[in-house]
């Protein structure tokens, strides 16, 4: 205490760097953006006070709705799919197995390459006439499995999903592993010793010694979730008919496309506040728990 | 201990790196200022894809900067289906470049609102003897010219198979919507994919169907008096025209991944004889007969006459396109050198450069004698009259709505009475 009490402004000069740039790409355009979304403002002409017109709009607005519903299949598909996969793997990654540090490498390539790739690459595995799921789900003489993916409302979304999975699971992958590998060994070695082995070590010992990582993992992937926009704008666009819109997509198309960059404004301000809503929400049942 | 002393050395080359960089930022800018006085000009411009008319467009910048070894010209090709979206941005963040590519009617509009262009008025006599008065109208607005056209795009085309088509019991294109879904259900029939569509970037229904459709339904005019409040999408006749991609949609009549695949997609399955139609803008001729060794397998027409339609059935819809147009406010070096190369880029030379290679444009160039035999079909079949297309009429918002719903009634979702609803409902509620 007492040598830091010395250092005060040593430290803030320290952060000072950081800070400035932060507030200058974060916290400010933030604000500029909390102004424009009370604006009705093309971009181009004046832009004009409209108070809460823009929300009350995108309240009414059938397809927001619809992009919510889609960010939330994608929060759930994400979580549910991205964090126990990852868990899984780097269970697998821990034990030593031989050639692990390449099976690791393998499961962060997808984070690395760029989202861009990451959807052509899905574009072409569902593709309906040669693409490679039907292809193989052809040769398995499962013809009458194969679907037309991303252009058929009800399989577009979930096609999506597991793209989106796929992607991510192996950063999940690495930030478990860190914390696997951080587990002192003589709590499994006294697991051991009192005969925990296999899947109860699993759920009674390593799940909770990574508790607050899983946590972290967990809020990650949400507000991964809601910021989820290249590989659909990429894979499908949005469509068909609005069929895989999600948030990010509705405020692009309507800023950017349309020209309503007050009502885009208004769309990502309300991203912002239901990402803050839904992280708070877990973080109050986590700790409820403790 | 051993981990900060680690961290310490990453701190210190990260600041090391960061000072060097700025360093050299500094001195990158020094540099600039000391050079001699050159005028730059940047240009943005679409045309980045192995198009016959990009190569015209790009030869001629070329020329121009060996003629002017003083201006120098900086391009910013941006792919067609983002250039819209940046020049947008750009022209929000009040950012356009020096010399721009602009499309004409409700595309200029918001430029024009904005202020942002140059008025070409004084510079118009360059093209007075070439470029006829409706070539002219579509980038003109409150009473001035702000673009000067290099090519007509007729959006319209039904490019067609001429050996599928005969299978069917068609030796002609058929005349009447009637034949025209007759030939349909049979191509269908036979197994065979009637339309090639790709709609992923959804304006395809919109430009290369509805403009036509519509047009056949209820005339010229109509889109026109929507502007005006004298007509409302929701009229039934118009939305008869609408009634047709639903139609298409539930003979089955596109190929199935029609909502995924990307406009040159859908051009690529047809010329792989997959389809038996493909309608699209008359540039894609280019990929479909006149550079293509088996091109004389494709016919072109255009969409048959409706039922108690009002339109004229010779009509094509088509706009000019790619308008050049200079940025407001330059210095006077800049407009010098702007104006310099606007005279030279759009001058007789170009338009007759385009027409060798089969693209038909908007001026009164003779065509030469070695003009391909495609290019005189295309503007036989493309000079009685012209018919407007549906997002150069009608704003951006408005247009987004009918070409989420037309691709909604692709995958059965809605119907044309709900569509024509909304899309008047989103233009009621313009602010």
């Amino acid at each position: 205490m007492h040598t830091l009490k010395h250092t005060k402004w040593a430290i803030f000069l320290g952060l000072a760097p950081a800070l400035i740039i932060y507030i200058c790409i974060a916290i400010f355009p933030i604000g500029l953006s909390v102004y424009y979304s009370l604006m009705n403002w093309d971009g181009i002409t004046p832009m004009r006070f409209i108070g809460l017109d823009n929300f009350v709009d995108i309240f009414k607005d059938d397809i927001f709705w619809l992009s919510v519903k889609n960010n939330i299949i994608i929060m759930f598909t994400g979580i549910a799919g991205q964090i126990p996969l990852g868990l899984l793997l780097a269970l697998l990654l821990n034990r030593g197995l031989k050639g692990s540090s390449f099976f690791r490498t393998i499961g962060f390539l997808p984070v690395v390459i760029s989202s861009v790739m990451v959807s052509l690459i899905w574009g072409m595995v569902y593709n309906t006439e040669y693409g490679m799921l039907n292809n193989l789900l052809g040769v398995l003489g499962l013809e009458s499995w194969q679907q037309n993916w991303l252009g058929d409302p009800f399989w577009s979304m979930i096609s999506i999903s597991i793209a989106y999975i796929w992607q991510n699971c192996g950063l999940y992958m690495i930030i478990l592993l860190a914390a696997l590998q951080n587990i002192p060994d003589e709590v499994n070695e006294a697991a051991a010793l009192d005969g925990a082995t296999g899947l109860s070590r699993i759920m009674r010992i390593t799940i909770p010694m990574i508790r607050g990582t899983l946590l972290v993992s967990v809020v990650y992937s949400i507000s991964n979730s809601f910021r989820v926009f290249d590989l659909i704008q990429i894979m499908t666009g949005g469509g068909p008919a609005h069929a895989t819109e999600v948030m990010t997509v509705y405020m692009y198309n309507n800023s950017f496309m349309n020209m309503r960059f007050g009502y885009g404004s208004a769309v990502s301000v309300l991203i912002l506040l239901f990402s803050l809503i839904v992280i708070t929400i877990v973080n109050r049942l986590a700790r409820e728990k403790e | 201990m051993k981990t900060s002393k680690k961290l310490r050395t990453m701190l210190l080359t990260g600041t090391a790196a960061l000072l060097l960089m700025s360093t050299v930022a500094c001195g990158s800018g020094e540099k600039d200022a000391a050079e001699p006085e050159k005028v730059t000009l940047n240009i943005m411009h679409p045309w980045t894809s192995p198009n016959v008319d990009n190569e015209v467009y790009k030869e001629r910048i070329a020329e121009f900067e060996k003629q002017h070894p003083d201006i120098i010209i900086k391009q910013d090709g941006v792919a067609a289906t983002e250039y819209k979206t940046k020049l947008r941005t750009l022209a929000a963040a009040n950012n356009l470049s020096d010399i721009n590519v602009v499309w004409p009617g409700a595309d200029l509009a918001p430029l024009v609102a904005g202020d942002l262009l140059m008025p070409l008025d004084d510079l118009m006599d360059n093209w007075k003897d070439i470029l006829p008065e409706d070539a002219l109208s579509g980038f003109n607005q409150k009473g001035s010219q702000f673009a000067v056209p290099t090519k007509q795009t007729f959006v319209d085309i039904i490019y067609y198979n001429k050996e599928m088509f005969a299978g069917v019991g068609y030796d002609q294109f058929p005349a009447t919507y009637d034949e025209f879904i007759d030939a349909v259900k049979k191509l269908k029939e036979a197994g065979i994919t009637p339309i090639s569509l790709g709609n992923k970037e959804k304006w395809p229904l919109q430009s290369s169907f509805l403009s036509i459709i519509g047009d056949r339904y209820v005339g010229s005019d109509f889109l026109q008096k929507i502007l005006n409040k004298e007509a409302k999408f929701t009229d039934p006749e118009y939305v008869k025209a609408i009634a047709v991609i639903d139609e298409l949609s539930k003979l089955g009549a596109f190929n199935t991944d029609a909502n995924n695949m990307d406009s040159v997609q859908g051009q690529d399955y047809f010329i792989q004889g997959k389809a038996a139609m493909h309608i699209s803008s008359s540039t894609v001729d280019g990929r479909i007969r006149i550079n293509n060794e088996e091109g004389d397998k494709f016919g072109i027409a255009l969409f048959p006459s409706v039922p108690g339609g009002s339109g004229d059935p010779v009509k094509s819809a088509g706009v000019v396109q790619y308008g050049i147009s200079i940025k407001k406010g330059l210095s006077d070096e800049k407009k010098a050198a702007a104006e310099e190369f606007i005279k030279f880029f759009v001058n007789e030379d170009l338009y007759k450069d385009l027409i060798s290679k089969g693209v038909v444009v908007p001026a009164n160039v003779e065509i030469p004698e070695d003009a391909s035999p495609y290019l005189k079909e295309m503007l036989e079949l493309t000079n009685k009259g012209t018919a407007p297309v549906f997002d150069s009429v009608i704003p951006t918002q408005v247009t987004d709505v009918m070409q989420n719903g037309l691709q909604a009634l692709t995958i059965g979702r809605g119907t044309p009475e709900e569509l024509a609803q909304e899309v008047q409902e989103a233009f009621d509620s313009m602010k």
